[in-house]
């Protein structure tokens, strides 16, 4: 079944991505806030290591195509 | 069939509704009315409606009975009362988007493309339904408007983000809503609350005039508690619209009266792989292939991975969608909502490239399945429905939240845009339905009807209203 496997999963400081992202897109994190994102941004990160996992070649294009 | 003196009886379809209403045997005002005392008795407890339009719905009925009365075609929804995902645009109300910001919003000025189709089918819109925050939700539950809570079993979810949509038409209250479908917002509340619900190709029905979540994954589609009503609801909502950027221009392919058309041979696969298991979503599944002498299974290559970046894109375009309301107003939010937006907005962009080039690939590897199969069959949630208010639950032998993993199954189809009828399965005993998938290729949205359709007048998939939902 699909659910998040942890094997493939890295750690990361998400605190410092948050610390670091936060002013650059004038968002302000509570300390209410912020270990939801926390949370969120380790998820994320699961799923991103799901996607590298498979190897596309350098002429896959994007789903969307522009058509002028 | 029942006709008291309080007008049409619950359990009645759209589609009896209209041919009673054609033919004059009893009028929409009457239908309206009922529907009206229905959603008076049991909305309090459902949380289905959050807007109800009874001036509006009564005017509109008046329309359709002079319609009758005059020998002026009336439409084949005459008379049905629907209801519709508070993201639709209702002339004069408000779209809130079942968020508490939005409701600041003027009133809008028009109604969505979808909701005058089907008006213009003579179909009575009664009001607005009970969502998810901004449509990210898969549990049905509202910080703001309390929970739609599921009919079969009242201290359960009703499925979100279109749970609304779907408490009103599994409790009776109408026989037909409009939900919408980003990652699974119809087939999940459609499996919770055993409902027939469809998610129509990308780009088939027009979404001008709703509030968007993600526009590369947004779609619209109706539930209801038989699949011809479906497809009469689908059939009037067809048809090209400037409005919506997403359409494909194609023509109207009527599917209603093609449903008892055989379908010699049909080919239909079993969704293996990430799909497959042991569990109680497999057991439902079991039920219809073994009904569908299904044997051929048919792997999905990268289905997971699949999911993973359709979550990723969500989170993404999600967040720029409300990085503004995040900046200013971000107490207003349901914070579970909030936080993963916020957590969206952070993303390298790295990762949604790759993400939209998985789309492609992914896109092109199932489409060569339906070169041996005409439908592939798939669970459409992992669970019944969970407790209002349950956080975690298991998945494959693992406790993980429940918000971010409803949408297992559901996420990697709609990530490609595939057409899906989910159908209810209620396994011998059962008092919670699960949902099934009947997946078909794009713009066949008839193969899955009609596969549905067989299921259900072969008594494999059934929509029956619950206890204490039927005596009015």
């Amino acid at each position: 079944m699909g659910a998040l496997d942890d094997m493939a999963y890295k750690p990361f400081d998400a605190d410092a991505v948050i610390d670091a992202l936060a002013p650059l897109l004038q968002l302000t994190i509570s300390d209410k806030q912020r270990p939801g994102v926390r949370l969120n941004l380790k998820t994320a990160s699961k799923m991103a290591a799901l996607i590298e996992q498979v190897k596309l070649p350098d002429e896959a294009e994007p789903l969307p195509v522009y058509r002028p | 069939m029942s006709v008291g003196s309080s007008g049409p009886s619950a359990e009645m379809g759209a589609s009896e509704i209209a041919q009673g209403v054609r033919s004059g045997r009893f009028k929409a005002r009457d239908v309206v009315q009922a529907a009206l005392k229905r959603v008076a008795t049991h909305n309090g407890v459902l949380g289905a409606f959050t807007d109800v339009l009874s001036d509006r719905a009564l005017a509109q009925a008046e329309i359709v009975d002079a319609k009758v009365a005059n020998g002026i075609e009336p439409g084949p929804l005459a008379g049905v009362p629907f209801g519709v995902k508070n993201l639709f645009d209702v002339r004069g109300i408000p779209t809130r988007a079942g968020s508490k910001i939005n409701r600041e919003r003027p009133p809008a000025e028009r109604d969505a493309t979808l909701i005058e189709r089907l008006e213009q089918s003579g179909a009575v819109l009664l009001g607005a339904l009970n969502m998810g925050e901004y449509a990210y939700d898969f549990t049905g539950e509202n910080v703001h408007d309390g929970a739609s809570r599921n009919p079969h079993a009242l201290d359960r979810m009703s499925g979100g983000s279109s749970g609304g949509s779907a408490a009103a038409v599994a409790g009776g209250l109408v026989p037909l809503s409009l939900g919408s479908d980003t990652n699974g917002s119809i087939r999940v509340p459609s499996s919770l609350c055993g409902l027939f619900g469809l998610k129509p190709t990308y780009g088939r029905l027009s979404r001008a005039r709703t509030f968007p979540f993600v526009a590369s994954l947004d779609h619209l589609g109706p539930f209801a508690r038989s699949v011809r009503d479906l497809a009469l609801a689908y059939d009037a909502m067809q048809g090209h619209d400037d409005g919506d950027p997403a359409m494909a221009k194609r023509a109207i392919e009527p599917t209603a009266t093609r449903l008892r058309n055989p379908l010699p041979g049909a080919r239909v696969g079993i969704a293996g792989g990430y799909f497959a298991g042991e569990g109680l979503a497999q057991q439902h599944v079991r039920k219809v292939t073994d009904a569908l002498e299904a044997t051929r299974v048919v792997n999905l290559p990268d289905a997971q991975a699949a999911r993973a970046a359709a979550f990723l894109i969500t989170m993404a375009e999600g967040a720029a969608l409300h990085l503004d309301r995040l900046r200013t107003r971000p107490d207003d939010f349901d914070p579970e909502v909030r936080d993963r937006l916020l957590a969206g907005a952070m993303l390298p962009a790295a990762w949604i490239e790759k993400a939209q080039k998985l789309r492609r690939h992914f896109r092109a590897e199932v489409l060569k399945l339906f070169e041996d199969v005409d439908a592939i069959i798939a669970p459409a949630t992992p669970m019944q429905a969970p407790l209002l208010g349950q956080k975690t639950a298991m998945f494959g032998g693992i406790e993980l939240p429940i918000r971010p993993n409803m949408g297992i199954f559901s996420q990697p189809i709609s990530f490609i845009g595939l057409p899906v009828a989910a159908v209810p399965i209620w396994l011998d005993g059962a008092e919670l339905p699960l949902g099934v998938q009947v997946i078909a290729a794009p713009w066949r949205e008839d193969i899955c009807l009609r596969i549905a359709h067989q299921l259900e007048t072969s008594g494999v998939a059934k929509a029956p209203l619950p206890r204490g939902f039927s005596e009015t």
